[in-house]
């Protein structure tokens, strides 16, 4: 089975953040919730870089590990999702995750956290797919439409590519021969180790 | 002019433009339009996203996801075990109640007891919910759960303040609570010698330190997991100082309630009308001066 990742090539990311708004406004996100954002280096200096991220969808990921409730579980495509229903709100995903991923809109009671809201690959949640209900929690399940995430269909540089990891890194590979020599693409190292 | 001539004019100029930019030597101007991602520009994007996480990420993650709920097994069963072994073995020690009783605990010391012991069971409650709470099916239920958890913590805080300052000068260390430790309170045998104690023994102290200062340790780290305000790899920490202590807090509360309820007859009615009898003071607390 295709095992889905995002790779977003600073090379091109420029940071217009489209992809965030994309996101935001695609899927519906709660008040206070991100789920995906950029971040600029060495802004207005040569050899400014930007990048995209949200949640890897690690291998192994240290957030299902740690759930106390297991909210969290991985599909066989490898995305992450969380059952919103399950989740107490503890934050410990938040604390594990190398990635800043899980986000929190403050809850009902003293502004303790509300279930955690996190990137979802555009793959809806545990819900009954397309239904309402999945909708409202989770946003759209654009992977069982057979369309690419929001932020990843909009990039216009296409800085951001998400799907099928081997068509994902055999893209980047042609781009990164064609620019000369470099290395891996950011966090693959740590969000996927070699599998 | 004719084009020949303007081209012939232009070139040198070109040349030599070009090899004053190449002279000037400035290889940011050439290399950082479509140059390959550095490992230093990687590293500085690690910085903002994620940290040290091999420092601090890596080990909550592995002791949440595993050490944690087996020490809180681990302290639920061996410490009611081994309590569970004396009361079979040695036995509950009761005292006459004959001569006058003995006035020990003011109606606000009992009050504010009864406070503190009704807010800490209930985080004890609460907070063992949220480490157990993937056999408890998740959801709102465990949710509340911690929304009294924030509850009972402000309480406990107040009411543990009050104790703290009430119970202070009769709780600090003394040479003969060394005494104590060693013969471990005469908890080990059946006869009733009397116990080198004050007004509370060294067990008392240890107990009564770890659950206000510890309650206090216990405030601060749960207050920055309820905030969140702290930088991520302080949030870890403060989650592994919480569960530790909490770990040991635990074990040491089903200590005082077996003491309290079960090992000594009659200590549940003198936290509850203030007085013990006058025969156990003389044994228990062979030092006390009235
Ligand atoms: C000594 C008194 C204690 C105080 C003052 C205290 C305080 C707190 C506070 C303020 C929070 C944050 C609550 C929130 O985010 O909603 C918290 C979280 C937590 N506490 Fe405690 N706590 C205490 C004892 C315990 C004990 C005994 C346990 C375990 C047996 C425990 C386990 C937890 C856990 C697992 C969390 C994280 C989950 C969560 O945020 O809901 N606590 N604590
Ligand atoms: C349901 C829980 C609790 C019960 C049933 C209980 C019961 C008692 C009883 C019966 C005594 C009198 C002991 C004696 O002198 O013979 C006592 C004393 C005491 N209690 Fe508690 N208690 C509880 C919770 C707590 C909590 C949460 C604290 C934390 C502040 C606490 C702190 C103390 C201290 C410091 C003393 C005096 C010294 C000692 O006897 O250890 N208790 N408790
Ligand atoms: S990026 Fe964070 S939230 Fe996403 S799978 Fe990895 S650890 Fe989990
Ligand atoms: S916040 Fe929710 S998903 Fe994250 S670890 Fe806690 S219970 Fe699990």
């Amino acid at each position: 089975m295709a095992r889905m990742k995002f790779l977003c090539d600073v090379e091109r990311c420029i940071d217009c953040n489209g992809c965030v708004i994309a996101c935001k406004e695609g899927n519906q996100v709660p008040v206070g919730v991100n789920r995906r954002r950029v971040i600029t280096i060495g802004e207005g200096k040569p050899g400014e870089k930007s990048i995209s991220v949200a949640c890897m969808h690690c291998s192994d990921a240290p957030c299902i590990a740690v759930c106390p409730v297991d909210a969290i579980y991985q599909r066989e495509d490898g995305i992450v999702l969380v059952n919103k229903k399950t989740c107490i709100g503890c934050g410990y995903c938040f604390m594990a995750c190398p990635f800043g991923a899980p986000q929190f809109p403050s809850g009902k009671v003293f502004g303790a956290r509300g279930a955690m809201d996190k990137c979802t690959f555009c793959a809806g949640g545990p819900e009954e797919t397309f239904s309402d209900e999945e909708k409202r929690l989770y946003g759209q399940n654009r992977i069982a439409e057979g369309k690419v995430p929001l932020c990843a269909a909009m990039c216009a540089t296409k800085a951001l590519m998400a799907g099928d990891a081997n068509v994902v890194a055999d893209a980047y590979r042609k781009r990164v021969f064609a620019r000369g020599s470099g290395a891996n693409a950011w966090g693959w190292d740590k969000a996927y180790g070699k599998k | 002019m004719n084009r020949k001539k303007n081209f012939r004019f232009i070139l040198p100029i070109g040349v030599l433009f070009l090899a004053a930019v190449a002279w000037a030597g400035s290889p940011q101007i050439l290399l950082s339009p479509g140059s390959e991602p550095s490992t230093a520009s990687f590293a500085a994007i690690n910085k903002i996203f994620t940290g040290d996480w091999q420092q601090y990420g890596q080990l909550f993650t592995s002791w949440q996801g595993g050490l944690f709920n087996r020490i809180f097994l681990l302290v639920l069963t061996i410490v009611p075990g081994i309590f569970l072994l004396h009361y079979i073995v040695i036995g509950a020690k009761s005292f006459s109640h004959a001569g006058t009783p003995i006035k020990f605990f003011g109606i606000l010391t009992r009050l504010l007891h009864w406070l503190a012991a009704l807010s800490f069971s209930l985080l004890v409650i609460t907070g063992l919910m949220v480490v157990f709470g993937k056999f408890l099916g998740g959801g709102a239920l465990i949710m509340s759960g911690r929304s009294v958890h924030l509850i009972a913590a402000i309480v406990f805080c107040l009411s543990a303040a009050g104790l703290f300052l009430i119970w202070l000068k009769d709780m600090l260390p003394m040479p003969h609570d060394v005494l104590w430790l060693f013969i471990m309170g005469g908890y080990l045998s059946k006869k009733k010698k009397p116990i080198p104690a004050g007004k509370f023994n060294a067990g008392q102290k240890i107990w009564f330190w770890l659950a206000t200062i510890g309650g206090g340790v216990m405030a601060w780290s749960g207050y920055n997991l309820y905030s969140f305000a702290a930088p991520t790899d302080q949030l870890r920490q403060m989650a592994i100082l919480h569960n530790f202590l909490a770990a040991a807090l635990v074990g040491f509360f089903i200590i005082h309630l077996y003491m309290s309820l079960f090992a000594i007859k009659g200590s549940l009615t003198s936290m509850i009308s203030g007085y013990k009898s006058s025969d156990e003071v003389a044994v228990m607390h062979s030092r006390y001066k009235i």
